[in-house]
């Protein structure tokens, strides 16, 4: 186990696998530090992953994804699920 | 434009045709009214902040008291904004345009997609059509490093392509390389015309892909701006981190040189914090520092043996040393963990270095590698060995000299509560691979050596730089970062995305301008006309196959690896993209034509995000009568219907979906729909113009003629 600045990287398991190119929705605001106010327009929105965390698969890593009509934006996993 | 267009639309392209048309000549005048232009356009796309129609009033105060200044324009705006000032306001808080005006020049998916916001569909028509410097400037509007690009980048662009709703996405990323080489090679790839010196300094810290995009972009607004850089070369992780054989040196450096050109000073060897310090450079001048120092740092694995041996590497320190001039393989049989892109970089090099055997050790299965699939299937075409579900536990050996590396072979589990698979190890299935290096691939994060100076700038949980991502501004004033620093280990597209964020936000911080509320969408600037293609050959155009380098150079040397499209193929790949630029896919016209006419030519099923269903633009003919009806209600005009050398023709965004004969009036002369209109109608109407079932009529010869053969007379 790794650590950094006190942030132990196996401290949060989110419910999700995402992966590349995998459909989601932005279905709730996450309660991640990451978050920032601007973002709470982009609940309900739909997009693509298009960058999941790229080394470890890390569920705690924030991802890239890609939503339709908003561009593209590093967001924590927790606010995220899949679309089938 | 019609008086019911928006005001704040109306605002932009007013300002717009003013500043392009170089009536504004003095300068200082023409960067208040670009700021001016700005803010509008924030205000359009909803990402504009309560402060922006203030600002945008104390910025027209200081146009109109410039003595050289254009006294009409800064009239007409202020009487603009006076007279709709409640629109403006409407459209900030409600985030949204009541008639729909500002978003007639909507991003496409792509363009939304790329977190640099690049205007994929203009540049793509303009390769199509062979103008690839146009290209090339198009592109560095939101890029300084369109060739490097081409070469590594992980193209979001490609993976929200709606091409790819019907085949496959346009390769828009080779057409950026080649668009970029060929302007090269006609030496026609030339910096834009930089604005005057403003007499402010800005400090990047770092000459990696975002410190570089900072850094041109503030070049270009006129800024004296340092590049401080630990490294003896420019590029960052581009030179250092990403093998020769997916990107040439000679590529970083020819697109470095540009930005060079522009004036940017770059001090190499040196250390911040250690051999230039924040004091040094504020006396120096400093109004502004950009820290983009990305995330070099590279995790530990945390097993029994990685201290005691010189083989175990870093894979990031291995492909810097190589980088840097270090050509002996790490070892004859190398094992490299980790999944990543880093992790098939590091065995690619080592294989390249010669290497006998290279494995690839990952604990989890293929499918979840986060690696490019196109790296992956390259890494084994080349004889990488790959072992998944495989958990590293020891490195062994003796004498400091590494024998193998143990592992465990594990199994996918899901955890309770989570639907997320982790690796766990199967008790009893220990086993090693043979090795004499072991090079770890696990991941990054910020190295914040230099950095104690920004004592009061936060650090996130992860490790990294908190910014406001709106303006990359950190909790210092005059502070800003963006990058890996950032984000952690990211994309290169990413960091020159947030590095031409972070030069925007550094001259609205200098010149007191509000900062945004989120992140800006994606600008675009014009509407470049469609290429003209048949519907069948839209449909039949294939994507090219990449030509690569032979396998024993690819296993060998360094040379690149994809050797690129030919100029036919990229023109070809180029003319597949569907213009969504033009069209919003609001999917009017499906619905007109099919319930409101009934009559169903219109196979678009690409339209919908969520739902795609089949497309076929080549069925429209088969029942489209050319009424019109689907082009009269599209809002953007991608769908038009023209005449054009005896023939009506219907076009989506250029592709060419009908084609029918234009009939004349017998009696007139006048223009006719086409035969299946007209038949389409007589269905309709039945016994009322059953005289056109035999007689080619226009409607006023028709009311005649019906009103003869009936024995009255025309009603007049």
């Amino acid at each position: 186990m790794v650590s950094c600045r006190g942030f132990n990287r196996e401290d949060k398991e989110t419910t999700m696998e995402l992966m590349k190119g995998d459909k989601i929705e932005v279905f709730r605001r996450s309660k991640d530090e990451a978050w920032e106010p601007y973002m709470d327009d982009f609940i309900g929105l739909h997009g693509f992953v298009t960058d999941p965390d790229t080394v470890i698969n890390d569920p705690d890593a924030l991802i890239e994804v890609s939503l339709q009509g908003r561009g593209t934006h590093r967001l924590p996993q927790d606010c995220l699920k899949v679309l089938v | 434009m019609a008086e019911k267009t928006c005001p704040v639309r109306k605002t932009i392209v007013y300002l717009s045709e003013q500043i392009r048309s170089g009536e504004i000549t003095d300068p200082r005048a023409r960067r208040i009214a670009e700021q001016i232009l700005l803010l509008t356009e924030e205000i359009a796309e909803g990402s504009a902040g309560l402060d922006h129609l203030s600002a945008i009033d104390t910025l027209l105060e200081d146009y109109l008291s410039r003595p050289a200044a254009n006294r009409a324009l800064g009239d007409t705006l202020k009487k603009r904004i006076s007279e709709h000032r409640e629109v403006f306001f409407s459209h900030i808080e409600s985030r949204n345009c009541p008639s729909h005006d500002c978003g007639k020049l909507a991003p496409s998916p792509c363009q939304m997609a790329c977190p640099a916001g690049i205007d994929v569909p203009t540049y793509l028509a303009l390769i199509a059509k062979g103008c690839h410097a146009e290209a090339i400037e198009v592109i560095r509007r939101d890029n300084p490093l369109p060739w490097v690009c081409g070469l590594i980048c992980t193209r979001p662009c490609e993976m929200m392509c709606v091409r790819a709703r019907i085949d496959t996405p346009i390769s828009i990323k080779f057409l950026k390389a080649f668009a970029a080489e060929r302007a090269m090679s006609e030496r026609a790839y030339r910096n834009p015309d930089k604005k005057e010196p403003n007499g402010k300094r800005v400090c990047v810290v770092g000459a990696g892909p975002g410190g570089l995009s900072a850094a041109y972009y503030l070049a270009l607004m006129g800024y004296q701006v340092r590049v401080i850089e630990a490294l003896p070369v420019s590029g960052g992780m581009l030179m250092v981190g990403i093998p020769r054989y997916r990107l040439p040196r000679e590529v970083i450096d020819r697109e470095v040189a540009m930005i060079e050109d522009l004036g940017v000073q770059f001090s190499y060897n040196t250390r911040f914090g250690v051999d230039v310090t924040v004091e040094e450079l504020k006396k120096e001048g400093v109004d502004a520092f950009f820290i983009a120092i990305g995330a070099h740092k590279a995790w530990e694995l945390g097993i029994r043996g990685e201290k005691e041996f010189s083989k175990v590497l870093e894979a990031v320190a291995f492909l810097k040393g190589v980088a840097l001039g270090e050509h002996h393989a790490p070892g004859r049989h190398v094992v490299v963990v980790g999944g990543g892109n880093v992790a098939i970089d590091a065995a690619r090099t080592s294989l390249r270095l010669g290497a006998e055997k290279v494995t690839i050790a990952y604990r989890r299965s293929r499918s979840q590698m986060p690696a490019d699939t196109d790296e992956v299937e390259q890494a084994e075409e080349e004889g990488i060995e790959f072992s998944f579900l495989t958990i590293p536990t020891q490195i062994t050996g003796e004498n400091g000299i590494i024998t193998g590396l143990g592992c465990v072979k594990a199994e996918l589990v899901k955890k309770k509560d989570s639907d997320r698979l982790a690796p766990v190890p199967i008790e009893g299935q220990e086993f090693t691979i043979k090795a004499d290096a072991v090079i770890s691939a696990i991941g990054q994060y910020v190295d914040d050596t230099g950095m104690e100076a920004f004592d009061k700038m936060n650090w996130s949980r992860r490790g990294t730089i908190e910014v406001n991502h709106a303006s990359m501004e950190t909790a210092m004033p005059g502070v800003f970062a963006a990058g890996d620093a950032v984000s952690g280990p990211a994309t290169v597209i990413e960091a020159i995305g947030g590095g031409k964020r972070a030069a925007a936000a550094i001259d609205r911080y200098l010149n007191h301008i509000p900062q945004p509320r989120m992140p800006r969408i994606p600008v675009r600037h014009t509407i470049e006309p469609p290429v003209e293609m048949a519907a069948s050959r839209k449909m039949s155009l294939k994507s090219p196959q990449m030509p690569m380098l032979n396998m024993d150079r690819r296993r060998t040397t360094f040379q690149q690896v994809e050797l690129g499209y030919d100029e036919k193929s990229v023109r070809q790949e180029a003319g597949r993209c569907l213009r969504c630029d033009i069209c919003r896919r609001c999917g009017k016209c499906v619905e007109i034509c099919r319930d409101k006419m009934g009559i169903d030519a219109l196979q678009l099923g690409y339209l919908d995000f969520d739902t795609p269903s089949a497309t076929d633009f080549r069925a429209t003919a088969e029942k489209c009568i050319t009424c019109g009806a689907c082009a009269a209600n599209c809002e953007n005009k991608a769908l038009v219907i023209e005449e054009k050398e005896g023939q009506r023709r219907l076009k989506l965004c250029g592709t060419l979906l009908n084609s029918q004969a234009i009939l004349y009036c017998e009696r007139c002369n006048a223009i006719l729909p086409s035969v299946e209109y007209l038949q389409f109608i007589a269905k309709k109407t039945g016994h009322v113009s059953k005289i056109t079932e035999k007689r080619l009529l226009c409607n006023d010869c028709q009311r005649k003629m019906g009103a003869r053969i009936n024995g009255v007379l025309p009603r007049v």
